[in-house]
């Protein structure tokens, strides 16, 4: 990574440090909105990262934005940053025009919303953030296909609901809504790859609270004693550091070359094992935290229950474990060949390699 | 420390994988050599690694001048990959590429490179690494393998263990006691020498590995004479030097690929049967490996730009899980599909899976025990 982007990662990092605090993620769980942050994000031009200057963008790349996820995510920073800006490059991938307003989104593989004669009529659960949000981007239904629309919430139905972390996952419904953007009917590849696109984004966020956990654990065994020495001098609490230091250390590297391989534009299969491989260190990091932390770390007052809370969720939202194990199993068993090493390290006549639409 | 670097092959690059590639397949098909497990241990074959040594392919990193072609870290790795991937012979070249040939680069004269070098690419040349003794396993600080000094050079009694492919070897890079043990400064007054395993006093005693096979060895000093001029880098000094050689050891893609073979022929027996529900569960193995490639490749690209002192702590990491990782292959295959392992099966899955099964216990334990690494992980990140 460039000098320029750590120093930009750097600012981002203080500012999420300085402004979320525990309380403030407490406080937007309770269904409160958390303005001043959101608003601070807004005036530094976040939401406008990887956005192109033409439509109103702040420059910055793709690698960028979803370091700032990735951040997002270590501070459990209680916005929709993530809705917004995946919203707004869903809609700048199908070739729509971006929304300058909170946004977000709902990419189902099978799209809840049916679109007829530009209206929408159908109703989805677990939009995320959508009662603080303007604008939803989804896919919906017309007799030719599958399209990705964008539409003003004002017209919807939402009732309120929540994930295992308190964060807003709400039920909207519309009926025969105005639909003031749709692209163009979509190929399954078109799909896949936004698919993958949002799945990289959830990694991100869900790389920056195993960081954030990993630190959190550390910094326990050396603060906390027993039997008069620091927890991270008994051997079996070392075993525990060594293992979930391990998980951190590949979920960086499989967040890396998530990105690497998302701005190469040939995202797909390092996704898809990336997210398999999040299943199992979302487990271990999990388990060993709470192990460490033992009866303080599961109570409300400590901060860890917010990261961990956040893994049980978003673990289970979006293109989960098994439309991925799915698809690489899919992929084997008709693309592989003869070798599963040729297969793996192909770079060309891999057919998990799509390329996204210029 | 766990942000490494991440690798986007060149062109070249790919094109090299496929020369390869291309290269072991012809070899393959012209019987040459039949791929196994944990080939890199066990798939002692001078021949072959003269064949890869007239393709350029040992000490391919190494200066010029003394045969090496200059190329990357990371060309290297990709070299490595292609000959685990495959399960090709190139055990008897193994250590003097990987280990001996850095370290003479980085600590020898200029006498012992350019008399060592040329010899090792052509593949003509094997190193032992003489570090275990029977009573010093993990304590490797506590060695008491002595050299003492007489006019012109050094006279060295003790004994090694565990040392693999000695009887294969023409030299061994020795660690040894220069001056006695001080409990207080225990890394300090240790040296490491290069032993002609053909020298007077030195019996190489095969010690059985549980298969039967013959890898590992005893090595006995009995008065042996080992002129100044084998000394590497200074006396007193080895333990730093010998640590030097650590992060290359621990982090290569042999610390992940011992079973792959058995991988790729596990996913071909699923294809056959048309078993997507065992693709699934294979897929999480696909995908555990390429996170930890993901890691390893990045140590290797930190290695070749960075310092030693950020590359040991994940390096040591990279062996303790990716060696956990190939472990499990064997556990998790033969609850795929049905097997039943024996050595000289006809059916390749049968085979793969007793050559993995039999060799498994090893991989966790030789290069550094994963309890050693643990630890050293464990400091490291406590310290930051």
């Amino acid at each position: 990574m460039s000098e320029m982007k750590e120093m930009i990662l750097e600012v981002v990092e203080r500012m999420l440090k300085e402004n979320v605090s525990k309380d403030l993620v407490d406080i937007v769980e309770q269904g409160k909105w958390a303005s001043d942050i959101w608003n601070l994000f807004v005036e530094n031009g976040m939401t406008a990262v990887a956005i192109c200057e033409e439509n109103g963008g702040a420059g910055g790349d793709l690698e960028d934005l979803l370091n700032i996820v990735r951040l997002t995510g270590k501070y459990a920073a209680p916005i929709p940053f993530t809705e917004t800006t995946l919203a707004n490059y869903l809609l700048a991938y199908t070739n729509l025009q971006v929304i300058d307003d909170l946004a977000t989104y709902m990419l189902a593989e099978t799209p809840s919303f049916t679109l007829e004669n530009d209206k929408l009529t159908g109703t989805a659960h677990h939009i995320p953030w959508a009662r603080h949000t303007k604008q939803l981007v989804t896919l919906a239904h017309s007799t030719k296909g599958i399209h990705l629309v964008a539409i003003d919430l004002s017209q919807a139905a939402i009732s309120p609901d929540k994930n295992l972390a308190g964060e807003p996952r709400d039920t909207v419904t519309f009926q025969n809504a105005n639909v003031y953007q749709q692209s163009t009917v979509l190929t399954s590849e078109q799909i896949q790859t936004m698919t993958a696109i949002t799945t990289a984004f959830q990694l991100a966020m869900m790389t920056g609270a195993i960081e954030k956990i990993n630190d959190l654990t550390v910094h326990y065994t050396k603060e906390r004693e027993q039997f008069g020495r620091p927890l991270h001098r008994f051997q079996l609490v070392q075993q525990h550091i060594v293992n979930l230091a391990g998980e951190t250390a590949l979920a960086l590297a499989a967040f890396n070359n998530v990105t690497v391989a998302l701005v190469a534009q040939s995202p797909l299969s390092e996704v898809a094992y990336a997210r398999i491989r999040f299943e199992e260190m979302i487990q271990t990091v999990a388990t060993i935290s709470h192990q460490v932390h033992a009866a303080i770390g599961t109570t409300h007052e400590h901060s860890l229950q917010q990261y961990t809370r956040r893994l049980w969720s978003w673990r289970d939202e979006g293109a989960s474990t098994f439309y991925w194990t799915d698809l690489v199993a899919t992929q084997l068993l008709e693309h592989s060949g003869d070798s599963l090493w040729a297969y793996m390290t192909s770079c060309t006549n891999n057919s998990l390699l799509l390329k996204a639409q210029s | 420390m766990f942000q490494l670097p991440t690798v986007q092959f060149t062109e070249a690059q790919e094109q090299f994988r496929l020369e390869v590639r291309a290269f072991l397949h012809e070899e393959l098909a012209k019987g040459t050599f039949v791929p196994k497990c944990d080939s890199w241990l066990s798939g002692d074959n001078p021949e072959f690694s003269k064949l890869i040594g007239q393709k350029g392919w040992i000490g391919i990193t190494w200066p010029k001048k003394y045969g090496g072609q200059e190329r990357s870290t990371i060309d290297r790795y990709i070299l490595t990959e292609e000959f685990l991937a495959i399960g090709a012979p190139v055990a008897a070249h193994w250590f003097a590429d990987r280990q001996t040939g850095p370290l003479l680069l980085r600590y020898g004269t200029e006498q012992q490179r350019a008399f060592f070098l040329p010899q090792i690419v052509k593949g003509e040349c094997y190193f032992g690494i003489g570090l275990s003794e029977p009573n010093s396993g993990s304590d490797l600080a506590s060695v008491s393998t002595r050299a003492e000094k007489v006019e012109g050079g050094w006279i060295v009694n003790g004994q090694k263990i565990w040392t693999s492919n000695a009887h294969l070897c023409h030299y061994m890079v020795t660690l040894v006691r220069t001056s006695p043990y001080d409990g207080k400064h225990k890394h300090a007054g240790l040296s490491q020498l290069i032993v002609d395993l053909q020298a007077d006093g030195i019996t190489v005693v095969p010690i059985k590995f549980l298969t039967g096979e013959h890898h590992y060895n005893e090595v006995f000093f009995d008065n042996v004479f080992v002129p100044d001029n084998m000394v590497v880098g200074e006396i007193g000094n080895g333990w730093v030097q010998g640590l030097a050689e650590l992060a290359f050891e621990r982090s290569g893609p042999e610390r992940i690929l011992s079973t792959f073979p058995l991988i790729d022929e596990l996913i071909q027996e699923l294809k056959r049967q048309n078993n997507i529900e065992g693709l699934k569960q294979a897929s999480k193995v696909v995908a555990r490996l390429w996170s930890l490639r993901n890691l390893s490749i990045g140590v290797a690209q930190l290695l070749a730009t960075g310092n030693g002192d950020e590359v040991s702590i994940p390096a040591a990491l990279v062996k303790a899980l990716g060696t956990k990782f190939e472990q499990s292959i064997p556990e998790i295959t033969r609850l795929l599909v049905q097997t039943y392992p024996t050595l000289d099966a006809q059916r390749k899955i049968d085979r793969l899976m007793a050559e993995s099964i039999l060799h498994a216990p090893g991989f966790t334990i030789r290069g550094g025990t994963s309890e050693v690494l643990y630890g050293i992980v464990a400091k490291g990140v406590v310290a930051q």
